[in-house]
């Protein structure tokens, strides 16, 4: 089986469940829908309570015992007005953007060659260098940023955008590469060296053959990437400083924490608002990752 | 530009211009007559701490911008919050580029004082200006005979607690010696309406509160020499006080940061605690039963029999590597100059305190008497560096919380008292060595 | 199948028509390495003049493999082996934010050598991953199960499944952080309203109580991530298998054991080490909720290390922290490594 079938089937059947007809009603009642909904509402609720307090008035927010407070009968837009149209928000929204999709872009193409070279090229020392590149991974950001920052404004890009975009493909090239490793694998050889012989290049190879066939790899990284760059926060509060120029996590933090005053719900209404994009990615593509993943895991 | 008229006119009296004097006017004047003459066309970024009240920002950014007007000069000012600030400054000092002022907490121009720019000429411009520094100025902004910063103004770490409360406990007025304290403390645990300090790494809160603890009972990291001291039967004495005390605290305070005690003092849970004048602007606004209900005190004077508070200075650097060094002495002396800090710190509601003599008579600490108290923070505040020199050594053992440290470890019980004690010491040894 | 169509597809496709220059002066770039480990397999009764050119772009590999290796290592080396360097010399030194320092030998390794809060960072950091990622595997795995059966919305609860890893770890973590507050955690008021307990859970104040609230923050951030991936692990599970092992009389347990769980083993192994070394590196989520409180019973390596390193100017002390974590990632490496072996061995097997 190929990643492409293994992708097809995961969209429109599940395998699995072949014996779900052993099972009787109050049986599936008992081993999946209640232990599934005891899980769900943990994972959950701390975003629930996120999304409530981002819209219960401010005195309710620290009165528990006038009013329940698992709800609020007068919700207000007042935190969400506020982050929206009171601060820079939409600057930093299209700033995380344009990072994480421009990290997420160097990290792919870097990955891309590098994952191929290293399955199909095997040039001389491909697995030190496979293994190399999965060592540093290994390397968190915490043990970098005191040196990283010293790199950073010797470069003179401290306080630039571009600090993290070039700076974030470290944390994801890693991840891309071994995915797509996994990925280039499963493409047969046979392919390639009918292309050969054809006089095609290795670059027509890539881009004509290997690269169509490992689109859900690519998303996968992609998705994966993506998510990374939007939620680093070291990196992102140690090389950029103006207002203007931080990205969400950052920036929320940073602007509804007065002193010793936490304003809540503005901080959960940028939480919330913040994630939204990625919610959005994930709610067209949450299909596509899971077979991507299957391609990739499949071998 | 939208100048407030209110503070226009306060300005303009302050100095004895004519109400009508536009700021705009007296900026260029100012800065026509002013010794410092910001370079041509000067870009500063200036990093300042997050603010407290937005009404101080408001005010700031105004001064900014008027500034900006008579001189020509651009700031750019990025606020960072009390926890990221000093990392970053750090960061800068470090790699000599990407800020000219910084406007930071504490002992701020002490952790790299190479790197600051000499402040002298400024400092002494004010000093001879404006009334006088306070001592305690000196001690923050002073390296042997070099001014590296220039303490702007002080938050206040007093007693706040509700009237109620405190008479309920039996009280008349706010106890002002550690036997009433304590007495205070466990009447209103047993009234059910009880105090709590914080034993968190709350770099304002805690520091401030725990170090008063400490140099009340005689107690000292290091005596002036910057020799170890802590060691002493003073600071068993203060643990064995604070051990008395944490027991009647709300629970939960040895995880409290900055933000703890306010909310739940604002909420009506927490009935005494040591802060600055933000839960009472706060209530104000969000819980006035609580602001009518509250007032400041002075931290008690301990068995030492005088003063031992510790306030929260901030303190304005440059970087000796700027290349506008003139622009930025002119900002400051500009910021301190009366009609531009009058108006500021009467925004800032009680937040902030003055370091010069002449703003003692700013109407801000009469018009409402709780704020009262705060007015004379920056006379009273000692450094955090208490008889020793104030340094890099004194900054770092005040960012590592090695005093704070030591209460919590043995007020929660985790370590006995010589157990504490000798942590601290020899963490103080490493950094004072 | 559509992926054999797609190939033949390809294969007519790529019949490049004619050898234009261009293609031949990029061939000519080669070095003549005709010599390097050919892997000629299949290919006997070729003619000669391809088997020269085959023979050339065998001697290419090495040349393109470093182009097209160039952006992701410099990239790697400019931005992580340099620093890394950087952080290792830094261990070494003295030195202070704001002032260079001078070369000490070993003494910010022997200071932490005798450092209790270094012990109890150590200890913790290894309670935590231990503890944090056994967790997350067990649910994980037990979550993909339920994931994998057949469910109504079994999209929207795929999606909904991944929230806690696409909401930012900071702000999901003040969430946590509220949610734990010593005096208006919405825990402790409802246990307090069923009557469970009398006064509030003091989540964040006493050390075990911390640890334990923050390794459940952890563990419920990475779960979904380790149920997605293993979800798409058992996609891959022919469903024959397990109709053949029901007809022979398989209880569910042993499905489990005999089918699903070693078919599933080389993806664990990607995952768990992704999942261990995500988590004992954590930095957010400590530094969010604790800051390593109370009393330093919550300080992992990486925020001790940034509490002495940053906070309080030990550049020198913080890096030493650091880089004392280097041995257990090569721990975690090691038993990766072994993690990847079996994979290969699996494949072996497999006989795709």
């Amino acid at each position: 089986m190929t990643s492409i079938d293994a992708g097809r089937r995961a969209d429109t059947t599940d395998h699995s469940d072949g014996m779900a007809y052993l099972e009787t009603v109050p049986s599936r009642v008992v081993t999946t829908y209640i232990p599934l909904l005891l899980i769900l509402i943990v994972l959950l609720f701390p975003f629930y309570w996120m999304a409530l307090t981002a819209i219960k008035p401010n005195d309710q927010l620290i009165d528990m015992d006038k009013v329940s407070p698992f709800w609020t009968w007068n919700p207000t837009f007042q935190h969400i007005h506020k982050l929206l149209f009171e601060s820079d928000y939409p600057r930093w929204l299209w700033n995380t953007m344009f990072i994480a999709s421009c990290a997420t872009f160097i990290s792919l193409v870097a990955s891309v060659l590098a994952a191929y070279a290293i399955v199909r090229l095997r040039f001389r020392g491909a697995q030190t260098v496979g293994a190399l590149i999965f060592l540093a991974y290994l390397v968190p950001p915490s043990i970098l940023f005191i040196p990283l920052a010293t790199v950073i404004y010797k470069v003179g890009l401290f306080d630039s955008p571009l600090a993290l975009i070039l700076v974030y493909p470290t944390i994801l090239i890693p991840f891309s590469t071994w995915l797509l490793m996994g990925y280039f694998k499963t493409i047969p050889f046979e392919l390639e060296e009918c292309a050969l012989i054809d006089g095609a290049s290795r670059w027509q190879i890539l881009t004509k053959i290997v690269l169509p066939l490992a689109i859900p790899g690519l998303i996968s990284a992609f998705i994966f990437s993506f998510t990374l760059c939007w939620n680093e926060f070291i990196y992102a509060l140690t090389f950029l400083s103006s207002t203007q120029n931080k990205t969400v996590p950052v920036a929320i933090v940073n602007e509804f924490v007065d002193g010793d005053i936490y304003r809540w719900g503005s901080l959960m209404a940028g939480a919330l608002v913040g994630s939204l994009p990625l919610v959005i990615l994930y709610a067209f593509f949450v299909e596509h990752y899971v077979s991507a993943m299957t391609g990739a895991v499949k071998e | 530009m939208n100048f407030d008229r209110r503070s226009l006119i306060k300005g303009g009296a302050a100095l004895g211009l004519g109400a009508s004097t536009n700021l705009l006017d007296y900026a260029k004047a100012w800065a026509q007559a002013s010794p410092f003459k910001a370079e041509p066309n000067a870009k500063i970024n200036l990093m300042r701490w997050k603010r407290f009240v937005e009404a101080e920002d408001v005010e700031f950014m105004k001064l900014v911008a008027a500034f900006e007007a008579a001189t020509g000069a651009k700031i750019t000012v990025t606020n960072e919050s009390y926890d990221d600030l000093q990392p970053k400054a750090s960061v800068v000092a470090n790699t000599g580029q990407g800020l000219d002022l910084v406007w930071g907490l504490y002992s701020l121009p002490h952790l790299f004082p190479q790197k600051c720019l000499d402040l002298t000429d400024v400092s002494k411009y004010l000093g001879e200006k404006h009334g006088g520094w306070f001592p305690s100025a000196e001690a923050y902004g002073k390296l042997g005979n070099k001014w590296i910063g220039i303490p702007i103004a002080a938050s206040g770490g007093l007693m706040n607690y509700r009237i109620s409360s405190m008479e309920k406990a039996g009280f008349k007025e706010f106890p002002k010696d550690h036997a009433g304290f304590l007495e205070l403390c466990k009447a209103l645990k047993a009234n059910n309406t009880p105090a709590g300090f914080a034993f968190g790494h709350a770099s304002g809160d805690a520091n401030t509160w725990l170090h008063w603890l400490l140099w009340s009972h005689g107690g000292y990291l290091v005596d002036k020499n910057d020799k170890v001291i802590i060691n002493s039967p003073e600071t068993a004495k203060a643990l064995e006080y604070a051990k008395a005390l944490y027991p009647t605290f709300i629970p939960g305070t040895a995880s409290w940061n900055d933000s703890s005690n306010n909310k739940a003092f604002v909420a009506g849970d927490l009935h005494l605690t040591a802060n600055g004048i933000s839960i009472y602007v706060t209530a104000k606004k969000d819980n006035p039963a609580v602001a009518a209900d509250m007032n400041h005190a002075y931290l008690p004077v301990g068995p030492v029999g005088k003063p031992t508070e510790l306030h929260l200075p901030f303190t304005m650097l440059a970087f000796q590597f700027t290349k506008v060094p003139n622009a930025c002495k002119a900002f400051i002396a500009f910021m301190l100059d009366a009609p531009q800090y009058n108006p500021w710190i009467g925004a800032a509601q009680g937040y902030l305190s003055h370091f010069l003599g002449e703003y003692d008579a700013n109407p801000v600490w009469t018009a409402d008497p709780k704020t009262t108290p705060y007015r004379d923070v920056a006379k009273r505040t000692l450094t955090p560096a208490g008889l020793g020199t104030l340094g890099e050594k004194a900054a770092s053992a005040i960012a590592d919380f090695i005093v704070v440290d030591m209460f919590a470890n043995y007020a929660t019980g985790r370590e006995d008292l010589k157990g504490a004690i000798a942590g601290a010491e020899r963490q103080a040894k490493r950094i004072y060595r | 199948m559509a992926a054999r169509l797609q190939r033949a597809a390809f294969r007519s496709q790529m019949r490049i028509p004619a050898r234009g220059p261009a293609h031949a002066a990029f061939f000519e770039h080669g070095s003549v390495m005709v010599n390097s480990a050919i892997d000629m397999t299949g290919n006997p009764g070729r003619r000669q003049s391809e088997r020269t050119l085959w023979a050339k772009l065998q001697g290419n590999r090495n040349w393109l493999g470093f182009w097209y290796m160039l952006p992701a290592i410099g990239i790697l080396v400019l931005f992580l082996a340099y620093p890394l360097f950087l952080g290792v010399w830094l261990s070494f030194t003295d030195t202070k934010i704001g002032r260079a320092g001078e070369f000490i030998g070993f003494e910010n390794y022997e200071w932490l050598w005798d450092d209790s809060v270094f012990w109890v960072s150590v200890f913790n950091t290894l309670l935590y991953t231990i503890v944090a990622s056994a967790a997350k595997f067990g649910i994980g795995l037990y979550l993909a199960l339920l994931l994998n059966k057949r469910l109504p919305f079994k999209a929207l609860i795929r999606a909904l499944v991944l929230i806690p890893f696409i909401v930012p770890t900071v702000l999901s973590a003040i969430a946590f952080w509220w949610i734990y507050d010593s005096q208006f955690s919405i825990l402790s008021w409802s246990l307090r309203k069923l009557g469970w307990i009398s006064a509030n859970i003091d989540f964040l104040g006493d050390p075990w109580n911390a640890r334990w609230s923050t390794i459940f923050a952890n563990v419920w951030r990475g779960v979904p991530f380790i149920a997605i991936t293993l979800l798409a692990g058992l996609q891959t599970v022919s469903p024959s298998l397990y109709e053949a092992a029901t007809l022979d009389g398989a209880t569910p347990w042993q499905r489990f054991r005999h089918i699903t769980y070693p078919l599933l083993t080389p993806i664990i192994a990607v995952v768990m080490t992704f999942s261990v070394l995500f988590t004992f590196t954590d930095f957010q989520l400590i530094w969010a909720l604790t800051r390593g409180g109370p009393v330093n019973a919550t300080h992992l390596m990486a925020t001790l290390s940034y509490q002495r390193a940053i906070i309080a100017g030990q550049l020198g002390e913080g890096a030493a922290i650091s880089t004392a974590m280097i041995p257990f990632l090569l721990a975690a490496i090691g038993i990766a490594w072994y993690g990847l072996q079996t994979r290969k061995w699996q494949q072996g097997g497999s006989n795709d």
